[in-house]
C-alpha cells in the first residue's frame, strides 16, 4: 500500500477548540461482516502478500514496500517503485492498518479489500495486469486447492483482495506500554514517557488529531510539508506525479508541480496538499516520516510541529516547547508506542 | 545502481575497514542493461570501472551499442579492445554467475546491499547506511 500522509505527530491549534483527543488501549480490531477472519484464509493472505507473482515483471510483492523487518514500511523517504520508475510518496505502516477508515496518504480507498489492488496495478508499484495475475495464480495447484477450501470457488481477483486483508487485520501492535498505562498499569511509563506523555495530551496539543485506538483522527491536514528537493530533481518522480492526477481526472495535469494531496480525490480546494493523520503506533521503526519522507528522525518531526508546521499553513500555531519537552516527547513516541516483539513468521510460498 | 556516491563515502570513510564487492544483476526487461554490464566489466579491464559506472547512469537510458562506444572513447579506453570485449559477451560467465547468485538468494531488487548478511534493499542515505557498519564494526 503506497500512498501517503503527513505524519502529524502533534499539536493543532484550532480557534476555539481546546480539548484533546482521548487515548485507547488496542483492542478487537474491526472485521467487515462480509470478509470474517480465517486461520486458512489469513494465511492464503500471508502468502500473497509475499508472492512476487502480484507484480509485473516478478520482481516485487506487497512486503517489498511493506516489510515486517521495517515496521512493515521500508525505510525509505520514497517508497521503493517498480523497475525503471520511482514512486513519489513513502510508503505507510500497515501496523493497526484495520482501524484505518482511509487507506493511503490521500484516503482515496476506505477499506483494505478496496485497497488492495490499486498497488497491483499502479505503473510505478508492483505494475501488473489484474487479469493476468487471477492467471498466474490460478496456475499453481496449491493456491487453487487454498482458495477452493477458504472461498468454496476459484481465484478471484477480489478474492485475492479479501484474503491479503485478512492478513492485513492481523498486523497489530501488542501490548504497548501506553496500552498497559491507559488500562491502569500506572508504572507502565517511564518518569521520561510519563513526561512526554503529559506533553502529548497538554501543552504539545498532539492528542487533538493523534487520538483514539490508533493515534489518528481519521482526518485531512493540509500542513504544507516541505516539498523533498532531492526527489524533485528526478524527472521520473514528476512523470508518477502527472501520471497520478492524469489517472484521476485532474486537467491540469501536465503543469502540476507538487503533490496535491487529497485534493485530487475530493476536488475540494481546501484539501490541496492535505494528508491522513497517520498512526503513531510503533513510530519508532516507521521512518522516514511525513507522506514525503522528508523528516528522517522524530526530532525533525517535532520541531516542524512546534515551528507551527509548513509556511502558509492555517492548520498549525507555533507551540513554544522547550527541548527538554520535545525530548520527553521524543522518549513517549519510541518507548511507550512500541509494542512488544511478535517473531513473524515467514510463510513458505508454493 | 544510483547509490554510486553514497558507496563512494562509504569507502572513503571508512577506508581500510570495510570491503567492496559489486555483483551485477543487468534487469532481464530491459533490452540495453546486458550490454551496460559488459561495458563496465570491459572499463574494469582498463582501470576504469568506476568511471564508465557513473557515465553509464548520468547517461541512462541511452545505453545502446554506438553509445556504450562514445562513452568507451570519451574516457579514453582502448576503443578496439572495448569493442571486442563487449561484441564477443567477454564477461558473460561472470555476469551469469552474478545472475545464478542473486536468484539463490531470492533476490529480485537493485540495488540490494548485503553487510556482513544484512539485506539492505534500494538507495539509502548514507546515515542509513553508516548505523549497520557502525554495529557491524562493534561485533
Amino acid at each position: 500500500m503506497n500512498g501517503s500522509i503527513a505524519l502529524m505527530i502533534c499539536m493543532f491549534l484550532f480557534a476555539g477548540t481546546a480539548f484533546a483527543g482521548k487515548l485507547e488501549p488496542v483492542g478487537p480490531v474491526p472485521v467487515p461482516s462480509a470478509n470474517p477472519q480465517t486461520p486458512e484464509k489469513i494465511e492464503l493472505g500471508k502468502k500473497l502478500f509475499f508472492d512476487r507473482r502480484l507484480s509485473g515483471d516478478g520482481t516485487m510483492s506487497c512486503s517489498t514496500c511493506h516489510d515486517p523487518a521495517q515496521g512493515y514500511s521500508d525505510g525509505l523517504a520514497i517508497s521503493l517503485s517498480y523497475p525503471t520508475t520511482r514512486n513519489w510518496r513513502n510508503s505507510p505502516t500497515l501496523v493497526n492498518v484495520g482501524f484505518q477508515k482511509f487507506l493511503f496518504h490521500d484516503g482515496r480507498a476506505h477499506t483494505l479489500e478496496e485497497q488492495a489492488l490499486f498497488p497491483m496495478m499502479s505503473a510505478f508499484e508492483m505494475n501488473q495486469n489484474l487479469d493476468f495475475a487471477e492467471e498466474e495464480i490460478r496456475s499453481v495447484p496449491e493456491y487453487v486447492e487454498s482458495f477452493r477450501k477458504v472461498f468454496g470457488g476459484e481465484v478471484t481477483r477480489e478474492r485475492m483482495a479479501m484474503a491479503i486483508s485478512a492478513f492485513q487485520r492481523t498486523l497489530v501492535s501488542v501490548d504497548s506500554p501506553l496500552d498497559r498505562f491507559l488500562q491502569g498499569e500506572k508504572k507502565a511509563l517511564t518518569a521520561e514517557a510519563r513526561k512526554g506523555y503529559d506533553i502529548f495530551m497538554g501543552k504539545g496539543k498532539c492528542s487533538e488529531c493523534h487520538d483514539g485506538v490508533n493515534l489518528a483522527d481519521d482526518r485531512f491536514y493540509a500542513l504544507n510539508v516541505p516539498e523533498n528537493a532531492e526527489q524533485e530533481k528526478d524527472p521520473r518522480v514528476a512523470a508518477t506525479r502527472r501520471f497520478v492526477a492524469k489517472v484521476s481526472h485532474y486537467e491540469d495535469y501536465q503543469n502540476l508541480a507538487e503533490d496535491p494531496g487529497r485534493f485530487l480525490v475530493t476536488r475540494d480546494r481546501t484539501d490541496w496538499k492535505a494528508f491522513r493523520t497517520p498512526t503513531l503506533r510503533e513510530i519508532a521503526k516507521t521512518g522516514p516520516y511525513m507522506h514525503n519522507g522528508i523528516f528522517e528522525t522524530l526530532e525533525q518531526v517535532i520541531d516542524f510541529f512546534d515551528q507551527g508546521g509548513g509556511k502558509g499553513n492555517s492548520v498549525l500555531k507555533p507551540l513554544k516547547l522547550s527541548a527538554a519537552e520535545k525530548k520527553a516527547l521524543v522518549t513517549f513516541m519510541i518507548e511507550a508506542l512500541s509494542g512488544k516483539e511478535v517473531p513473524f513468521r515467514y510463510p513458505k510460498l508454493p | 545502481m544510483a547509490a554510486g556516491p553514497t558507496v563512494k563515502k562509504i569507502m572513503e570513510i571508512y577506508k581500510g575497514k570495510v570491503r567492496l564487492v559489486i555483483k551485477n544483476y543487468p534487469y532481464k526487461y530491459r533490452d540495453y542493461s546486458r550490454g551496460a554490464a559488459e561495458a563496465s566489466l570491459a572499463a574494469r579491464e582498463q582501470g576504469k570501472y568506476w568511471e564508465m559506472h557513473d557515465l553509464l547512469i548520468k547517461r541512462s537510458p541511452k545505453l545502446e551499442r554506438a553509445s556504450l562506444l562514445a562513452y568507451a572513447k570519451e574516457l579514453g579506453l582502448d576503443v578496439q579492445k572495448f569493442t571486442a570485449s563487449i561484441d564477443g559477451q567477454k564477461f558473460k560467465a561472470e555476469i551469469d554467475r552474478d545472475l545464478k547468485l542473486a536468484e539463490s538468494l531470492d533476490l529480485y531488487n537493485t540495488p540490494t546491499f548485503y553487510i556482513n548478511g544484512r539485506q539492505v534493499i534500494g538507495e539509502r542515505p548514507f546515515e542509513y547506511f553508516r548505523k549497520i557498519i557502525d554495529e557491524e564494526l562493534k561485533k
